[in-house]
């Protein structure tokens, strides 16, 4: 079994080709069964999202699966291949498990290391059992991947840090105050990045969101806006700072107005707890020297996009250690795939050996046909445990010697001893009930044990 | 027989140093064994002594130090599994293998002198011991408090900023250890007290009984360390002093404690010699 991956990211298209070629709009479900249609398209999963469509597939033959791919999409998008050829990427067996390692890791990601990517690869899977169309090659890919995304973000700092100036505000507020239930937020002025802002702390958790600004309507209406916050009037801006933990300012005022001697004197009533203020407005609100008094935290927006800055440099740095992880992923992988490379001959194997219990029980059926029902069935029995007990051992070494092996020697020697022929490839491994589980045991049942 | 919590002790901080730095969970799980491993031999080692000699080993200095080792590393593995930080262990190992070289170098003699007789003395020491654990894990967060305090002060998140958790949760961490420390401290010197009282009854001719006053330096050094503790637990929040002065005066707390538990235990007191 082969594997081909056909696909174009934000690094190969421009925006508008990546949002015509976006599955979600005809339907995913849809693109899979008409993948899975194809004849030389034994299994697939499509990877679809604003910066990427993928399909994955697993084939016999990759001439004959990439057309069909290819004719798909063009058919299915009703797009000429020759507009979108030339954005194509294409990947074959392991490299396309590398490839989707990487992205499930984030490493392809326009923000390396975010998050969602791996939900997205989740979500592709699990669209692809739905529709049935993911066979036992894919699904164990598809886990594997998972495997990759969860060990780089436990593993590697890869998608550490707040990447974006709202995340850090509240990633701050976080490390000083731990969670941020039951605190309280202020927001000077009622501008739209503190709006925005303030919803993001409201989402986290903040208990109390207070607007204040110098024309009370518009307070009013920003703190509807965010929902579930009250808007004060401008005079009471003292006695609101006194009781908030995180302040917000946003206003377009030219002159600083929390001045390090107002900032003090709220402090002395605030008896020393702690104080956020996070300075979004240009020029500044708040008199730079406020960051001086004890138990205040003052970040502008030029620090907190530093901080930004500082973590995507740091998520760069851990870069190599992540791809060390998909690479030890991806020999995990291609080791599970050279064991597979025995799976016809233990088919065949196994059939050999049921073949010749029934033989010789057809055979004896007239000396057994004198003894009681059950002792026959009893018969049939231990005919059979004696069969797999046989092939136990010769079935699990047949698959940890391919594991190891490339060359397919020992397959090759039981084939000969036994003189068995060997179907095409696994072919009874696309079985659309085995495709729809989780987890795919790549063999046939095992021999039960004694009871 | 302190030799081998020693050496495992070590191996658990090259773990937590490890596990700090490269903060995978493997080896944050390692450490954590490592460090149960080493508290359960420790155990075994205060056990054995205890039997030998019929009481806590607490009577001279060098085993006292060793027990404290002992309990100190049991308050840090309670702090660590009931918060689930480890990024603390970093410091507090150190602080283990240091102390903990003391007995193996100076295995002191096992035998009471009549004079430490009664149950009221074993309290006396095992809860000052305890007491000073406590103010040991406080002096730790107070410290990290201070690192990741100045860390986003200077608006520089870096390396303690990725691995220490809050402000508010080392604060917490740090006035809770301080109450149990101060608690314990002062039951510690209540019981003391008793006991010298007692003491100059049956033994009031023994030289170290009649120098228990405060102006013996380990006597007053314990009194100031009560001081400090005291007005640390319950005047200075009051005061509206914020976590970052709190954690100096935690570091400073136990600097005194320190001191009064290896240099003036070896070279100064007259009173608490045995």
């Amino acid at each position: 079994m082969r594997l081909l991956l056909v696909g174009l990211s934000h690094r190969t298209a421009p925006v508008e080709l990546r949002e015509r070629l976006d599955f979600h709009t005809r339907g995913l479900e849809a693109a899979l069964r008409a993948l899975g249609a194809r004849d030389s398209v034994r299994e697939a999963v499509v990877l679809s999202t604003c910066n990427r469509a993928e399909m994955y597939v697993a084939c016999d033959s990759i001439e004959s699966a990439r057309d069909d791919v290819l004719d798909v999409l063009s058919r299915f998008h009703q797009i000429e291949l020759t507009t979108v050829q030339r954005y194509l990427y294409e990947s074959l067996d392991l490299d396309a498990a590398r490839h989707l390692f990487r992205v499930a890791a984030g490493l392809d990601s326009l923000v390396v290391g975010e998050p969602q990517i791996l939900g997205q690869v989740k979500d592709a899977h699990a669209a692809s059992s739905r529709s049935q169309t993911a066979g036992p090659v894919l699904h164990r890919l598809f886990h594997s991947s998972f495997g990759v995304g969860k060990r780089v973000r436990t593993e590697t700092a890869l998608g550490s840090g707040a990447v974006s100036v709202s995340f850090a505000a509240v990633s701050l507020a976080r490390k000083i105050f731990g969670a941020l239930t039951g605190r309280s937020v202020l927001v000077v002025g009622a501008g739209e990045m503190g709006k925005l802002t303030a919803q993001y702390m409201r989402s986290q958790g903040a208990h109390r969101v207070t607007i204040v600004s110098r024309t009370v309507a518009h307070a009013a209406r920003t703190a509807e806006a965010i929902g579930g916050a009250s808007a004060a009037p401008w005079e009471e801006l003292d006695a609101v700072l006194g009781a908030s933990d995180i302040v917000i300012t946003a206003t377009g005022a030219a002159a600083p107005i929390l001045t390090k001697a107002r900032v003090e004197a709220t402090m002395r009533t605030r008896r020393n707890r702690p104080l956020f203020i996070i300075d979004i407005a240009l020029p500044r609100d708040v008199e730079a020297a406020a960051g001086e008094i004890e138990q205040v935290f003052l970040y502008n927006i030029d620090d907190l996009q530093a901080t930004v800055r500082e973590n995507l440099a740091r998520r760069t740095s851990e870069v190599a250690r992540a791809e060390a992880i998909v690479g030890e992923e991806v020999e995990k992988f291609a080791g599970w795939l050279r064991s597979r490379g025995a799976i016809p001959t233990v088919v065949a194997l196994r059939q050999r050996f049921e073949t010749i219990r029934r033989a010789e029980l057809q055979r004896l059926d007239f000396k057994l046909s004198a003894l009681p029902p059950e002792a026959r069935a009893k018969v049939d029995e231990v005919t059979r445990l004696i069969v797999e007990k046989l092939l136990l051992i010769p079935t699990e070494q047949l698959k940890s010697l391919a594991e190891g092996d490339t060359s397919g020697v020992y397959a090759d020697a039981v084939t000969r001893i036994f003189n068995l022929q060997t179907a095409a490839p696994a072919s009874d491994e696309a079985d659309p009930e085995r495709s729809s589980g989780g987890r795919v045991e790549p063999f046939p049942a095992k021999a039960r044990g004694p009871r | 027989m302190n030799a081998v919590p020693l050496v495992l002790y070590a191996v658990a901080l090259v773990a937590y140093l490890w596990h700090f730095a490269r903060r995978q969970p493997v080896v944050g799980r390692t450490a954590t064994t490592l460090l149960v491993a080493s508290a359960l031999a420790h155990t075994f080692v205060v056990g054995m002594q205890t039997m030998e000699a019929g009481h806590v080993p607490v009577t001279n200095a060098s085993s006292a130090i060793s027990t404290f080792v002992w309990l100190l590393a049991l308050a840090y593995l309670y702090t660590e599994m009931t918060t689930d930080e480890r990024a603390m262990g970093v410091f507090i190992l150190p602080l283990l293998v240091a102390l903990q070289i003391i007995p193996v170098i100076e295995p002191g003699v096992e035998d009471r002198a009549p004079v430490l007789q009664g149950p009221l003395f074993g309290l006396h020491v095992s809860s000052l011991l305890f007491a000073y654990a406590s103010f040991a894990l406080a002096c730790v967060i107070g410290v990290t408090y201070m690192l990741l305090f100045k860390e986003i002060k200077a608006k520089h998140l870096g390396f303690f900023y990725a691995r220490l958790p809050s402000l508010q949760v080392l604060d917490t961490m740090n006035q809770r250890a301080i109450v149990v420390g101060w608690t314990f401290l002062t039951v510690g010197i209540v019981i003391g007290t008793i006991w010298a009282g007692q003491a100059q009854g049956y033994a009031g001719g023994d030289p170290r009984v009649q120098a228990m006053s405060l102006e013996d330096p380990k006597i007053f050094v314990a009194v100031l360390c009560w001081a400090v503790y005291s007005f640390e637990a319950f005047v200075a929040r009051r005061m509206g002093w914020g976590g970052r002065r709190t954690a100096y005066l935690s570091a400073l707390g136990f600097a005194i404690v320190l001191l009064n538990f290896v240099p003036v235990s070896y070279f100064l007191t007259t009173s608490h010699n045995f």
